[in-house]
């Protein structure tokens, strides 16, 4: 069963990264879009259906605090799950991001496996189909 | 936090990230002066927090195409284009200053500001607080790292 991941980070070759290591996990049917910030996303996610977002905090213009925050307060978006994915490993961080909608958290580094479990757990049946 | 505590740390912190994120064992310290005359990709994330400071890598042309190459595994073998090796050394950075700073207090929020790619080995200063290698000799490739601490209290 084909699925869609958005990828927001201001980094290209963080976005490349993570796209690999999806492949390398053997996750299969993946198909990725891509973002460099919030915003971008925003308005991607307003005219492309996607199964999972996966986003960093820490970005130009609008970064992940502020998407999260958009996408809850959206009634169509806010069913779209988000796993941040940020080198910020803090408790205090990852509690205020889990609180204010993501349903999961990486922290960098994380190994290919942590990535492929987050997001099966995320996806749950739509990825089982 | 003593100043040895904070380059144990920081050493764990690049061997973690190294190890994890791009497949690449540490080797242990670069020998001092035993530096091959190559050019540097050079890096720095700056933090705020408890305390604010910064993190710079050098990292040398040879440790950065082997970095390069194992985070994006490029299909053709080709040398990687310097913005790739640029934008490879600032997520080197911003991931072992973040996993740094997760280790120094797990209770205090540190926000990392965006990594920047600077134009020249970051040397002309002080000795690096770590230089690692990545290999036997330093034709393997080193990383050099400079840790700043702004609001220290030993």
């Amino acid at each position: 069963m084909a699925f869609r991941v958005l990828i927001v980070d201001d980094s290209p070759v963080m976005r490349a990264f993570i796209r690999r290591i999806i492949v390398l996990s053997g996750i299969e049917g993946a198909e990725f879009l891509e973002a460099a910030d919030g915003r971008e996303a925003l308005n991607l996610l307003r005219s492309q259906w996607v199964d999972v977002v996966l986003t960093d905090i820490n970005m130009p213009l609008m970064d992940g605090e502020q998407l999260v925050r958009c996408l809850e307060a959206d009634d169509v978006l806010k069913s779209v799950p988000v796993v941040v994915v940020s080198t910020d490993g803090t408790e205090s961080r990852m509690h205020q991001m889990l609180s204010l909608g993501a349903r999961g958290y990486v922290k960098k580094p994380f190994m290919p496996e942590t990535l492929r479990q987050e997001l099966e757990r995320v996806l749950g049946g739509a990825y089982a189909r | 936090m003593p100043d040895n505590e904070w380059d144990e740390m920081l050493a764990a912190a690049a061997a973690e990230v190294l190890e994890t994120m791009f497949f690449t064992g540490v080797y242990g310290p670069a020998q001092a002066g035993a530096y091959p005359a190559e050019p540097y990709v050079s890096a720095r994330v700056g933090f705020e927090g408890t305390p604010s400071g910064t993190l710079t890598l050098s990292v040398s042309e040879t440790a950065a195409g082997t970095l390069a190459a194992n985070f994006l595994a490029p299909e053709d073998d080709g040398p990687l284009p310097a913005a790739q090796l640029g934008g490879v050394v600032c997520e080197l950075a911003n991931m072992i200053c973040g996993t740094l700073l997760s280790h120094v207090k797990a209770e205090e929020q540190f926000r990392l500001c965006s990594p920047e790619l600077l134009l020249e080995r970051a040397a002309c200063a002080p000795p690096p607080n770590q230089s690692l290698s990545l290999g036997d000799g330093p034709e393997d490739g080193t990383i050099d790292f400079w840790l700043d601490l702004e609001h220290h209290a030993n």
